[in-house]
């Protein structure tokens, strides 16, 4: 790793200070070097697109920057002083302020007594008082948000600004936005941008941290590429770079386009799948699934989407007879099935076990010799679904708990897709995946559909729908609320139905 | 045990990165550090009591090492009293691999030896010895697994929880027996005692040749080796792994979820039935009030100091074993009630357990 490889950020010389300013920061996990020599720069009243591969170090760079890690190298400066936080107390008085991909709120509480948490105050708890002060707030910075509202009767979109709220009036200058956009419908990420524009008009420094380069064009103006840990671009104008160029910098080689060509859905025969006014409870007893009516064709790729925990867990759980209905029928055929779980870890990961282990726990027979299970057959077998997949997943002898959550997912993903099914049924198959084995994950679902087989996919990626899907069933609060043909389909009509509106 | 705690943290000790170590060396540090303070302290507040109650403490600590542990027959003692403590252990042992908590090894032990006694009571006159050993034997081992299956069905059908099912089963085994020992099965022969009728000479375990040792230890050690191999060498034992772990990833996997509970937690209560037995049929001969009293709770200490694992299992109940049979000294050299021996072990049992649980690592 030489140091002329890494992109430096141009000499700030004779300018003002920068809000922010971290310079060489270098941090090692054991083996893996999960930053180096890392500069950021953020000015006020800019918005700084932060973009990278899962594993490329954002979230470490952020976890230095907010406290949580001490970097092994390196110095970090605000408004020119040079400062080391050694926790997100230290961070947030420095004028830091993070909001995390998962909302640090309690479901329990109203808003108001959310921020009151956060705040510094003294021992009495004056509610009312901060109410007030939470409506001033929240309309100087056009984020509407009722304070005496519980925090569980919201919605993500108004759950995340008030998140936003409350990093605010607790004096954060630099707001860190991490991957805010995954849980929003389209016109949710409009109404976020328009609130990010305005913290920038105000003098505040935003860092959107994404992966998806049509929000670093909508509302970045700088975007630093950090990949395997290193900085690829810095802080250039992402006016300057073409899509294509942007994704070589984060992957680091030409991802080829999904090939658009494919076969039409053959004429409609037998669907593998079908719902009729199906009805499911939820794991809290509520009905999550209310009345859904939907067939999945052989050779069809049916997507869903919606905002999330709109009943497609259920609706997964259903169509693979793992959840029963309560009323209405579902008829899944007599073909075996395959499924992604939409929660890996919960569903799928056994603790302390291996992954060779995890690949016997797929539904089929298990080789067995004399009493026992027959591993070494078990990993013959694996290396040819290894081999078929191609996703390149972790040694058979490594503990499956221990890997991370993209690995997880590739274990789990060879095991299941590495088999022939008539129906397949992926929650989020791209959870957690790089650039390449996304592509590789959704050409493996465009395999089975060319096959034959019916697959229905879950997930929170309108553009990855749209660009795999035949039709789009879009979910809003267990209700499948409309069926839209791939063919023509306009983001902002699906993203209407997700929020429960008429398309 | 110390393995357990570098298997606890294989990141810190393979990955710690060069700029990091003071903060990982203190965590492991305080580890030892905790396990030696908390050992000493279990000590020094047992020797505390010793002392409030007009003994030396260095003297009663000295007169148990020297008892218990340097004479012989002691020795056969302990070995004795370890035996049903490994297989009501091992009762643990296995439904704890499914994730389920037996709490019930007393019961099911107290269970086991009534069934064996009550063979041995309708059979006596009847049938040759031997067989009669072979049915008290299957009696124990079905009166122990049924007793469990009341709980297994309780969970299964009702969704009770298990550990509160088989508990609570302790107190009806034992009333049972009482009611049993105080009425019909009431020996007339002895004078004013509730026990129930001596077994018959032929009928108890025999010994190995010039020792006190009665077959049931060989019987304890063959039983920890084959749930060894049933647990970690079968795919019963691995889809019991499976199921304790992650029950969800199980029934996505298509295993018989339920089938699988039910058969660990039946063969729990057959080898706790099984300890009733040798209990009855090598040390106690005949039911009394007391009868197996404890030797279920001790055995589920035991097999979560051994973690759940089948062979420590054994040397956990010769350690527990140990510390009981040292009361008797304990009472004789100091005046002690011998069951003062029972706060050194809860102590040591803390001391123990609070070192090797897993600890949250801060990520």
């Amino acid at each position: 790793m030489s140091t002329d490889a890494v992109a430096r950020a141009r000499g700030r010389v004779g300018k003002p200070a920068a809000l922010l300013e971290v310079r060489s920061l270098s941090k090692r996990f054991g083996e893996v070097q999960a930053n180096w020599d890392v500069d950021l720069t953020v000015l006020p009243g800019t918005v700084h697109g932060l973009i990278g591969e899962n594993g490329a170090g954002k979230s470490t760079l952020l976890k230095m920057i907010y406290g949580v890690y001490t970097p092994d190298e390196g110095r970090m400066f605000v408004d020119g002083a040079p400062v080391a936080p050694g926790s997100p107390a230290d961070a947030r008085a420095l004028g830091i302020g993070m909001v995390f991909q998962d909302l640090r709120l309690v479901p329990a509480l109203t808003v108001a007594e959310n921020i009151a948490l956060a705040l510094p105050e003294g021992p009495r708890l004056r509610l009312t008082q901060l109410a007030a002060r939470i409506t001033e707030a929240s309309e100087a910075y056009g984020l509407a948000v009722d304070p005496s509202a519980q925090v569980r009767h919201l919605s993500i979109g108004e759950r995340q600004r008030a998140e936003i709220l409350k990093v605010l009036m607790t004096g954060a200058r630099l707001v860190i936005l991490d991957e805010p956009t995954s849980v929003l419908a389209p016109q949710e990420v409009e109404a976020l941008f328009g609130v990010v524009a305005q913290l920038r008009d105000r003098g505040l420094g935003v860092v959107l941290v994404t992966h998806k380069l049509g929000e670093v064009r909508a509302i970045a103006d700088q975007v630093t590429v950090l990949r395997g840990g290193q900085v690829i671009l810095n802080a250039e104008d992402p006016g300057n770079f073409s899509d294509a160029e942007l994704v070589e910098a984060m992957v680091g080689r030409r991802v080829p386009p999904l090939a658009v060509e494919r076969a039409a859905v053959p004429p409609r025969d037998h669907p593998v799948l079908t719902l009729a006014g199906a009805t499911a409870l939820g794991d809290r007893g509520h009905v999550a699934l209310k009345g859904v009516d939907l067939a999945v064709y052989p050779g069809e790729l049916v997507g869903v989407a919606g905002v999330a925990g709109s009943g497609q867990k259920e609706l997964c759980e259903v169509a693979l007879g793992l959840r029963p209905v309560t009323s209405g029928s579902v008829d899944a055929g007599d073909g075996a099935a395959v499924a992604v779980p939409e929660d890996p870890v919960a569903d799928s990961v056994v603790p302390g076990l291996t992954v060779l282990e995890h690949m016997v726990l797929d539904g089929r027979a298990v080789p067995r010799r004399g009493l026992g299970v027959d591993w070494p057959a078990v990993g013959a077998r694996t290396a040819v679904l290894d081999e078929r997949v191609g996703l390149h997943m972790a040694p058979t002898r490594r503990t499956l708990s221990s890997l991370s959550g993209g690995n997880i997912q590739r274990v789990l993903l060879t095991r299941e897709l590495g088999q022939d099914a008539a129906l397949v049924v992926a929650a989020y198959p791209s959870r957690g995946l790089d650039v390449a084995n996304t592509r590789r994950t959704q050409e493996l679902l465009l395999e089975h559909r060319a096959r034959g087989a019916g697959v229905l996919m879950v997930s929170e990626d309108l553009d990855e729908l749209i660009a795999v899907a035949d039709r789009i069933a879009v979910m809003h609060d267990g209700h499948v609320v409309g069926v839209v043909d791939t063919a023509g389909a306009d983001r902002m009509s699906i993203g209407r139905l997700m929020l429960g509106g008429v398309a | 045990m110390s393995q357990e705690v570098t298997k606890e943290a294989p990141a810190s000790a393979a990955a710690a990165p060069p700029a990091e170590p003071p903060r990982r060396v203190r965590v492991r540090g305080a580890a030892l550090l905790r396990w030696v303070g908390a050992l000493i302290a279990g000590l020094v507040v047992f020797g505390a009591f010793v002392l409030a109650n007009g003994a030396d403490p260095f003297a009663v600590y000295a007169d148990i090492w020297t008892s218990t542990l340097t004479q012989p027959g002691q020795f056969q003692q302990i070995v004795l009293r370890a035996a049903p403590i490994a297989l009501a252990g091992l009762a643990v042992v296995v439904p704890a691999r499914a994730g389920l908590v037996n709490v019930g090894g007393e019961g099911q032990l107290i269970i086991g030896g009534v069934a064996a006694a009550g063979v041995a009571l309708w059979l006596t006159p009847v049938a040759s010895p031997w067989l009669i050993m072979l049915l008290m034997i299957l009696a124990a081992m079905a009166a122990g697994a049924a007793w469990a299956g009341i709980a297994a069905a309780m969970r299964l059908v009702v969704k009770v929880n298990e550990a509160v099912t088989t508990l609570l089963l302790n107190y009806v085994a034992l009333y049972s027996m009482l009611f049993l020992i105080l009425g019909p099965w009431k020996d007339p022969a002895a004078l004013g005692q509730s026990t129930s009728v001596e077994l018959n000479d032929a009928m108890k375990l025999p010994v190995f040749a010039g020792t006190a040792i009665h077959v049931g230890v060989a019987l304890a050690v063959v039983a920890a080796g084959a749930v060894w191999f049933a647990l970690t060498r079968t795919t019963w034992g691995f889809r019991l792994s499976v199921v304790g772990g992650n029950a969800e990833a199980a029934r996505r996997a298509g295993l018989p979820v339920v089938t699988l509970l039910l058969t660990a937690l039946l063969l729990g209560g057959a080898l706790a039935g099984l300890a009733g037995f040798i209990q009855f049929a090598g040390m106690e001969y005949k039911l009394r009030p007391t009868f197996g009293l404890t030797i279920g709770y001790v055995a589920f200490l035991a097999s979560w100091l051994s973690r759940h694992k089948p062979l420590p299992l054994l040397l956990a109940s010769l350690v527990l074993a140990a510390i009981a049979v040292s009361g008797n000294s304990l009472q004789i050299g100091s005046g002690l009630p011998a069951a003062s021996v029972n706060i050194l072990m809860g102590l040591v049992l803390l001391a123990v357990l609070g070192w090797t649980g897993p600890r949250k690592v801060r990520s």
